[in-house]
């Protein structure tokens, strides 16, 4: 049988992010998250100029591209769907970029350890591998001082988001006590946790807190048509989305 | 420095707190065994959100009735500092702290402008005090100039989604009353009661912490525990709310070592 998030990703290839994939490798821009907020102004990211990265989570691996745009060494995509896979080695080879690309899931990574020195992960094991089994991962990966950068959902919107398959509203729809996997209609399996919880785990595995940015949306953004799950106003009022950058002691 | 406008508006508000509720109740918390934290008096020792207390030198900041400084004292600190702006909450703790000789020094000043020297405390605290009544921008600023290097700071304050489901006056909702981008100081009005806090969201927080030289070493939040009931005097929001929301929330963080 297959993973219930293998199967969520393989339909989201065919109704959107393979046919989107080559537009957003030719972006030269960096820009974070739905509503496409540039790195310029949220200046989450190291320098990545010379540096190892992984990709947890590549998906179509475009922000593992615009990362070797950027002058990365070498970078390495991690995802579990062989669909999303396939559309990122088609948008390599186009675009010359030198990715590489391994498949396996962000909680089981079957690269050595100690060898990269920045980890992203931008909607990726972020939010569909269990925290409590990725991030040791991401720990094992990087090398000493090596940086963790990742993007996933606020515990707001979380809490905000109806069962069913409709946008976050502006009251709250579950408890927050006890936070931590979701399944929703239509979809895999989701992790959110709230930042106490993400704290320790980071700092138990040996992250410094470096940063944590929430993310506003800007003033002119729409709504996204194909990632319906927050609109651009609730997200313009209250954080649907949040950076966390640490650092590897 | 010149006392800014909200320090007289908030310090008129808690002379009446303090006659309507903190006076009498001052006898009862600088009696309570042990270190508890917020409106339902969860144990230090379950939490564990403090350093060792043992022969350190301590500033609570927005001392109130000085009742956290005295369980902090009588857990093993060698020195602790309360300060308020508030000369009726000072007067309260100056009582109880002859009648219970708990040994604690009372300074009347605004936690944004301590007259104390720099580097002169080991852990700087806050329970519901400058942490939510002073600006953070001056009074974490005050914090990292009274710690030594390495010093912590652990101060509680109310949640974000407290600030934002609870209205000015009646009961906590499960709605978005406010957005989050104008939490940094609310100015409020109940009756004849006014006041000024400042609740910036977690990562305004976090930038504030981080460009003062602090590094987060934990955060946790609290939620009411099973049978705990509404809170007598504070009774927003409701004991309900609190166990499927987080009502109130504790930081540590701990100064990075001075770069030369």
């Amino acid at each position: 049988m297959t993973h219930p998030n293998i199967e969520a990703w393989t339909r989201a290839n065919a109704d959107h992010t393979d046919a989107r994939a080559e537009q957003a490798w030719a972006k030269d821009e960096i820009d974070w998250g739905v509503f496409r907020v540039p790195e310029s102004e949220l200046r989450a990211l190291p320098d990545v100029a010379g540096k190892d990265v992984v990709e947890l989570g590549c998906g179509t691996a475009y922000f593992g591209a615009w990362l070797k745009k950027r002058g990365a060494a070498r970078v390495v995509g991690v995802d579990p769907t062989p669909a999303q896979l396939e559309t990122a080695r088609r948008c390599n080879e186009k675009f010359g970029l030198g990715l590489e690309f391994v498949e396996a899931f962000g909680e089981d990574v079957p690269l050595p350890d100690d060898s990269f020195e920045v980890a992203v992960s931008e909607y990726g094991a972020s939010i569909w591998a269990d925290p409590y089994k990725w991030i040791p991962e991401a720990a094992r990966l990087l090398r000493p001082g090596g940086e963790l950068v990742f993007l996933g959902n606020s515990t707001l919107v979380i809490l905000c988001s109806p069962d069913e398959d409709v946008p976050a509203t502006e009251t709250l729809q579950r408890p927050q006590f006890g936070m931590h996997s979701f399944q929703w209609p239509n979809s895999g399996v989701e992790y959110h946790l709230p930042h106490g919880e993400w704290i320790r785990l980071l700092r138990a595995n040996g992250f410094e807190i470096l940063d944590l940015i929430e993310i506003q949306a800007p003033a002119d953004a729409g709504t996204h048509t194909y990632y319906e799950y927050v609109t651009a106003d609730w997200a313009r009022q209250w954080p649907a989305e949040e950076i966390w950058r640490a650092r590897l002691a | 420095m010149r006392e800014p406008e909200y320090v007289a508006v908030n310090r008129e508000s808690w002379t009446q707190a303090n006659a309507e509720y903190t006076d009498r109740a001052a006898r009862e918390e600088w009696s309570r065994e042990g270190i508890t934290w917020g409106q339902w008096h969860q144990p230090e020792n379950e939490i564990r959100m403090l350093p060792d207390l043992a022969g350190k030198d301590v500033v609570e900041l927005g001392c109130g009735t000085a009742y956290f400084g005295a369980w902090l004292k009588r857990a093993g600190a060698r020195r602790v500092v309360g300060v308020d702006l508030t000369p009726a909450q000072l007067d309260t703790a100056r009582r109880m702290d002859e009648e219970l000789g708990v040994g604690l020094e009372l300074i009347e000043a605004n936690a944004e402008d301590v007259p104390l020297p720099d580097q002169s405390f080991d852990l700087v605290v806050s329970e519901y005090g400058a942490s939510i009544w002073c600006d953070p921008k001056l009074w974490i600023a005050e914090a990292a100039r009274l710690l030594r290097p390495e010093g912590e700071l652990v101060f509680m304050r109310g949640t974000t989604l407290r600030n934002m489901c609870v209205p000015d006056s009646g009961p906590a909702t499960d709605r978005l009353l406010l957005p989050q981008n104008g939490l940094y100081r609310i100015d409020w009005q109940d009756g004849d009661t006014a006041g000024t806090e400042f609740h910036p969201p977690f990562g305004e927080m976090f930038a504030i912490l981080r460009d003062n030289g602090f590094e987060l070493l934990d955060f946790r939040d609290l939620y009411a525990p099973e049978g705990a009931e509404t809170h007598e005097y504070y009774a927003e929001p409701s004991a309900e709310w609190a166990r499927k929301w987080p009502a109130e929330e504790i930081w540590r963080a701990r100064l990075r070592p001075r770069s030369s």
